[in-house]
């Protein structure tokens, strides 16, 4: 046989597989330092801390079941959240991933190494990257083989769609889920194939940890019954799908509803459904099959086939019949908004204001996943190519979570790792088919000609286009199509001659993959490594600058306030607040009660006088804000206010208006122009009180919103001014008590300055003061 | 003269006393300041017996709380006389007996200076300041310095740090020893005396007659600074040749307490114009250790990222020089009056410079500084733990000065098998002059030494037999 380059000959098979074992271990574990280590950008440039906003509080729950023992954070009830109401912590959480950080944790100091609990929490994302290359190594290769494995695990490894949400210190479900995802899938795929119940309950054990972990278990509980599905349509039913499938559902959805959060959900909610539903079709189909096995009449197969269909439609229907009598919840909000994205907006601001709830803009595609966005089709096509089970659990994979993508920012993680598989499956077709050393069999004379013939007359750079474009008749993926297939007797022989050809495209694909590269370390370094708790300038000279006026705030909190201070701030700021402040908070990131977010949406959007006694009534003590304008932070309170003023309105259409708060001609102003609701509301009271003083009689501009803000500014008279930090980010400001007169603080104030009481005015407000 | 009073036991010895000595004169000094006051008192003392050994001084009850230092010594000398302290007695009198260093001779004369550090002595008045106000802090004296000796003549200096003293007390009632004006006031300094002819005065009787509190009320122009909590570890590491220090400072304005509010624009027009209020500490100038590695300052909050550390190289244990590290340590907030800060601060530095063998018995000699002083301040409680290299035996300790309770536990740690052992010390009122080294002295056998490495290499064996155990057994049911 002719070969393209020469191949050694004197080496034993058992040397070949030997050594590509231990390349593949090599492999392995190079792709998991690379994991891991592109995720340390955070801790170098900053510090090892824990960031944003939701893993504040994984971070102080894993603090809890650290220093207290399991039982205690089981039954924790923290009285210190959405104050006066508290939260049932231990039965409103996804434990899986503090009980993760916990068991690490009591290991380690059992070994007698007494690591940090914050380290561990840090770290734990970047070491279970490491994991999740591996399982999708794992899952790839039940695929294709071990080396589209290799592929699709590096790829995984540095792809910034799963760098965005596991570098270090992104303490977060997500960090652990995406490893369970692909290894409950790999155990998924290995048990239909092997039509083994091992791998069927290992599929569910580790559907069990997923269900602890993240509330997208529900993905994998819809993506395993339709593949179910799928086949069962497809005429691919077989003992070996009944056996995992069976397996996996009965063992699953029974440790499943051992999580106290999840409970009952699994038999009473529309999402689990899908599952349910699958399993009974198995059976009955299952046992179909059976009495098939042993009555052989093509009429009566008819009329089973019949009664299966009427019975599976009887079963749709009772379900929706349940859903409606109310036995079993409809789909939830954030479901619905799933399949209408106009929905959430209309009808629950509080998920449309989170910004990785909005539907995903093109260009995050190629910035989380650059040249695989490409590839990723191509792989999905091979998949039709083979078209095994597996094959289409990746096809059906691939469909739903590109919508999903398309839909929601943040379920573009869910999305990454098929797109890693398909898109490996795709490279490393390519890569098979060219560096094949093979040439074929009854090499076409002419061809091989001519392609040499234009190798050696024009130049090099051309000789590559020319040789390219001679090697792949038509396009590049019926190429390889076609290099994959054998070539049928008497037509024209179909293949890859020479060196040339094969350099061309080898270096052209590993080109795509350097760039990749740098593109995946520019992307993690540049857009994905700020823990945002922290910001960072530049210096003049070039050295690093840090703006790190939240945790100056918290910390002052925290030292200097009564320990039972209740601090009233948008939910933003909630879980950073327990966490670092250590102070009870109204209302935090766990958005589970509209009403109680509204009321502080109303506080913040009325006036003083009406703000007041809804202060009072909550006890709050201090109320923080996040300003700005002098730094130009854009994520600030007033840029957050109008979702403020929604979700008030939900609750409150009477006494608060959106348009209230833009100009006539409908401006978001916060100058001279700005609407009278809007300068005075509580909120732009306390964003800019004093601030035009800084400037010294010069023009005050706010940086944020570019406008400029009126030299007197605005006063405060029930609230006093307790802290600002360095960079005015944060602003504290303390409720003042009731006036030991009796007289309302307003009037009491403008006493105190020495100001003449009118006489029309005050009879009304001490009414007001009453109330 | 206090012979006919001679009731009870303790009068015969004062009776005693008094006879041996006589004092030309007394001089107080006191320098005032923050959390710190220090008093230096010169006693002219003429020996009125022969071959006399023991001064004793005496210090009312009040001011032997406040005196957390006090040292003794012959003036012009730097030799340190021994003090033993004989207790209160019932008249809430302390009396110190202060070993000469070489008996005297009838009629001879010694110069003795006691020198205190008082701490808690001063309070702040008034109690609350807005941002804008100046400090005032207020300082309570007892008029006459005590003595069971008689005194022909006595005075005490108060110095402040600036002229601006708001008011001081006027005695009243002083006609016994001076006729002129009670209390002079020049400049920065308030004199009260000279008083003449002050009969034996550690006693009841006296006290209940003749002293009075006098206070001064001044201006002090730089925070004070007061450490409710400071807890050292320090670990000592063989193998990694390594002293690491951690420290967690609770750290409080004992200022005027803020009044109103804290207001981020008046701070910074001050700190813009350079005239920032007294009763602020923006930040604190530390001196470390030279040579020290690895410096670092965090609170619970993580790592507070604006402070300066310019490291010195590290020089030899004896070596006689004064080089230091200088930290200036920015806290996240300007700690106003009555705020708290607690903050960890620790380095690495290496054991040579600490460290030493005995050749004599062949055991290790580490000294651990009692603490590094935080310019100004007072800790109140300080907990000092050591920890010993693995395996470390007849532990033995001394302080510098005596300890309030010490007790010893075990320390586990990274790659420990059995644990470390650990010295706790509790001290109280430590000013600058307590920056002292401890001594800890103990034993390593080489066995000791090696617990570490065999640890490791059993723990990496045992993972690879595990593995190796497990490749060769099969637990397949169906052999296929």
């Amino acid at each position: 046989m002719p070969t393209a380059f020469p191949l050694p000959s004197d080496l034993s098979p058992a040397t070949v597989t030997n050594t590509a074992s231990l390349l593949r271990i090599v492999a392995l574990s190079l792709i998991s330092g690379a994991a891991i280590a592109s995720r340390l950008f955070a801790v170098i440039n900053f510090e090892s801390i824990i960031h944003e906003f939701d893993p504040w509080f994984n971070y102080r729950a894993t603090r809890v079941l650290a220093s207290k023992g399991f039982y205690e954070f089981w039954n924790w009830f923290d009285p210190t959240a959405w104050y006066p109401l508290g939260r049932v912590v231990g039965g409103t959480v996804y434990p899986g991933l503090m009980a993760t950080s916990g068991v690490i944790y009591n290991f380690l100091h059992a070994l007698n190494l007494p690591v940090d609990i914050r380290n561990i929490c840090v770290m734990l994302a970047p070491g279970f990257s490491a994991l999740t290359a591996w399982a999708t190594y794992m899952f790839t290769k039940e695929l294709k083989d071990e080396s589209a494995g290799l592929l699709a695990a590096a790829f995984i490894g540095i792809v910034p769609g799963y760098i965005s949400r596991s570098v270090a210190g992104s303490y977060d479900n997500e960090a652990i889920a995406i490893f369970l995802l692909m290894f409950t899938f790999f155990c998924w795929i290995k048990a239909l194939k092997l039509g083994s119940a091992l791998f069927g309950t290992l599929a569910a054990v580790f559907y069990f940890y997923m269900v602890a972990a993240w509330g997208g278990y529900v993905f994998i509980t819809n993506m395993i019954p339709l593949h179910g599905l799928v086949l069962i349509l497809m005429g691919r039913f077989s003992s070996r799908l009944y056996v995992a499938y069976s397996s996996w559902y009965a063992i699953g959805t029974l440790s499943s509803m051992q999580v106290p959060f999840v409970g009952f959900q699994p038999v009473s909610t529309s999402e689990h459904m899908a599952a349910l539903g699958v399993f009974g079709l198995l059976q009955i189909v299952a046992f179909t099959q059976l009495v098939r096995s042993h009555v052989s009449s093509k009429q009566f197969q008819d009329l089973l086939f019949l009664a299966l269909v009427t019975v599976g439609l009887l079963g749709f229907v009772g379900v929706v019949g349940l859903t409606y009598k109310g036995v079993i919840a409809p789909w939830t909000g954030r479901f619905y908004s799933l399949w209408d994205t106009g929905y959430a907006k209309k009808h629950i601001p509080i998920i449309a204001s989170v910004s990785e709830h909005q539907p995903t803009a093109w260009p995050s595609f190629f910035m989380d996943l650059q040249f695989l966005i490409f590839l990723f089709p191509a792989g999905v096509v091979l998949c039709f190519h083979q078209l095994r089970d597996e094959h289409v659990f990746v096809i059906i994979y691939a469909a739903m979570a590109s919508y999903f993508a398309g839909v929601m920012v943040r379920l573009m993680l869910t999305l990454t790792p098929v797109v890693c598989v398909a898109s490996a499956v795709a490279f490393s077709s390519l890569l098979d088919t060219y560096l094949d050393a093979a040439e074929p069999a009854e090499a076409a004379d002419d061809a091989s000609e001519t392609a040499s013939a234009s190798g050696s007359n024009s130049g090099s750079k051309k000789a590559k286009k020319a040789t390219a474009s001679a090697a792949t008749p038509g396009s590049a993926l019926g190429d390889i199509v076609a290099a994959a297939t054998p070539a049928k007797k008497g037509e024209k022989v179909k293949g890859i001659f020479g060196l040339d050809t094969r350099l061309a495209i080898i270096v052209n694909a590993f080109g795509m993959l350097a760039f990749f590269v740098f593109h995946c370390t520019w992307a993690t370094a540049n857009a994905y490594s700020s823990p945002s708790v922290v910001l960072a300038s530049t210096n003049p000279d070039g050295s690093q600058h840090i703006i790190d006026d939240f945790r100056e705030a918290y910390y002052w909190l925290r030292q200097n306030t009564p320990e039972t201070a209740v601090v009233m701030s948008w939910w933003d700021y909630g879980y950073q607040i327990a966490g670092m402040a250590d102070r009870p908070t109204l209302v935090d990131n766990n958005t589970w009660n509209n009403t109680h977010i509204a009321t502080v949406g109303k506080a913040m959007s009325s006036s003083e006088e009406v703000a007041y006694p809804i202060l009072r009534k909550h006890d709050v003590d201090y109320v923080l804000v996040i300003f700005g304008g002098l730094l130009g932070y854009s994520g600030d309170d007033i840029n957050k206010f109008l979702w403020m003023v929604r979700i008030a309105q939900g609750v409150w259409p009477e006494e608060i208006q959106e348009p209230n708060y833009f100009t006539p001609q409908g401006e978001y102003r916060v100058d001279d122009k700005a609407s009278t609701a809007m300068k005075n509301s509580l909120m732009y009271k306390m964003s800019y009180y004093r601030f035009a003083e800084l400037f010294g009689g010069g023009q005050a501009t706010d940086r944020v919103r570019q406008q400029q803000v009126p030299k007197i500014g605005p006063t405060l008279d029930y609230l006093d001014e307790a802290y600002t930090t360095e960079n005015w980010i944060v602003r504290i400001y303390e409720v003042r008590k009731e006036d030991l007169l009796g007289r309302d603080l307003k009037s009491a104030n403008a006493f105190a300055k020495g100001k003449k009481r009118k006489r029309s005015k005050p009879v009304s407000r001490r009414r007001a003061i009453v109330n | 003269m206090v012979r006919w009073c001679g009731l009870s036991l303790l009068s015969f010895t004062l009776s005693a006393l008094a006879d041996s000595f006589a004092n030309t004169a007394i001089v107080r000094s006191i320098e005032l300041g923050g959390s710190l006051v220090q008093v230096t008192t010169t006693f002219a003392a003429k020996a009125l017996e022969a071959n006399s050994k023991v001064y004793t001084v005496a210090l009312s009850d009040a001011e032997k709380q406040t005196s957390s230092w006090l040292e003794a010594r012959v003036k012009g000398q730097a030799k340190q006389l021994q003090i033993v302290d004989r207790g209160a007695d019932s008249n809430g009198v302390h009396l110190l007996d202060i070993s000469l260093p070489q008996p005297l001779a009838l009629n001879a004369s010694i110069n003795i200076v006691l020198e205190t550090i008082q701490t808690h002595a001063t309070h702040p008045w008034p109690e609350r300041a807005s941002q804008q106000d100046p400090q005032g802090l207020k300082y309570k004296a007892d008029l006459l310095v005590l003595s069971p000796y008689h005194t022909a003549v006595q005075r005490t200096k108060i110095r402040a740090p600036s002229p601006s003293i708001h008011s001081y007390t006027t005695p009243e009632n002083v006609g016994d020893f001076t006729l002129d004006a009670p209390v002079t006031k020049s400049g920065a300094t308030v004199t009260y005396g000279p008083y003449n002819n002050v009969a034996a005065s550690a006693n009841e009787q006296f006290v209940s007659k003749h002293q009075q509190p006098v206070f001064v009320h001044y201006d002090y122009e730089y925070p004070v600074l007061q450490v409710p909590k400071l807890k050292r570890a320090a670990e000592i590491s063989h193998w990694g040749a390594n002293l690491n220090i951690q420290d967690d400072i609770h750290l409080r304005n004992a200022g005027p307490a803020l009044k109103g509010h804290f207001s981020r624009l008046e701070h910074q027009s001050q700190t813009f114009y350079k005239r920032s209020a007294p009763h602020v500490i923006p930040g604190l100038t530390l001196h470390l250790p030279a040579g020290i590695r690895n410096t670092y300052f965090y609170d619970l909050n993580g790592n507070v990222s604006t402070s300066r550390l310019r490291t010195a190289p590290s020089v030899p244990k004896e070596a006689q020089t004064s080089q230091y590290s200088l930290l200036e340590l920015k806290p996240r907030y300007p700690i106003m009056g009555g705020w708290n800060y607690t903050f960890t601060l620790g380095w690495d530095s290496p054991l040579a410079d600490s460290a030493s063998v005995d050749k004599a018995t062949g055991k290790y000699i580490v000294q651990v500084p009692v603490w590094t002083p935080i310019p100004a301040s007072v800790v109140n409680e300080a907990e000092v733990k050591i920890i010993l290299p693995e395996g470390a035996t007849d532990v033995e300790f001394a302080t510098p000065f005596p300890v309030v309770s010490s007790s010893l536990s075990t320390h586990t740690t990274y790659l420990d098998t059995i644990g470390r052992p650990a010295i706790t010390l509790h001290f109280k009122d430590l000013t600058e002059r307590h920056a002292q080294p401890i001594f800890v002295t103990y034993n390593v056998p080489l066995s000791a030494h090696l617990k570490k490495p065999i640890a490791v290499a059993v723990a990496f064996f045992s993972v690879f037999a595990f593995a190796l155990v497990t490749r060769r057994i099969d637990l397949r049911i169906h052999k296929n």
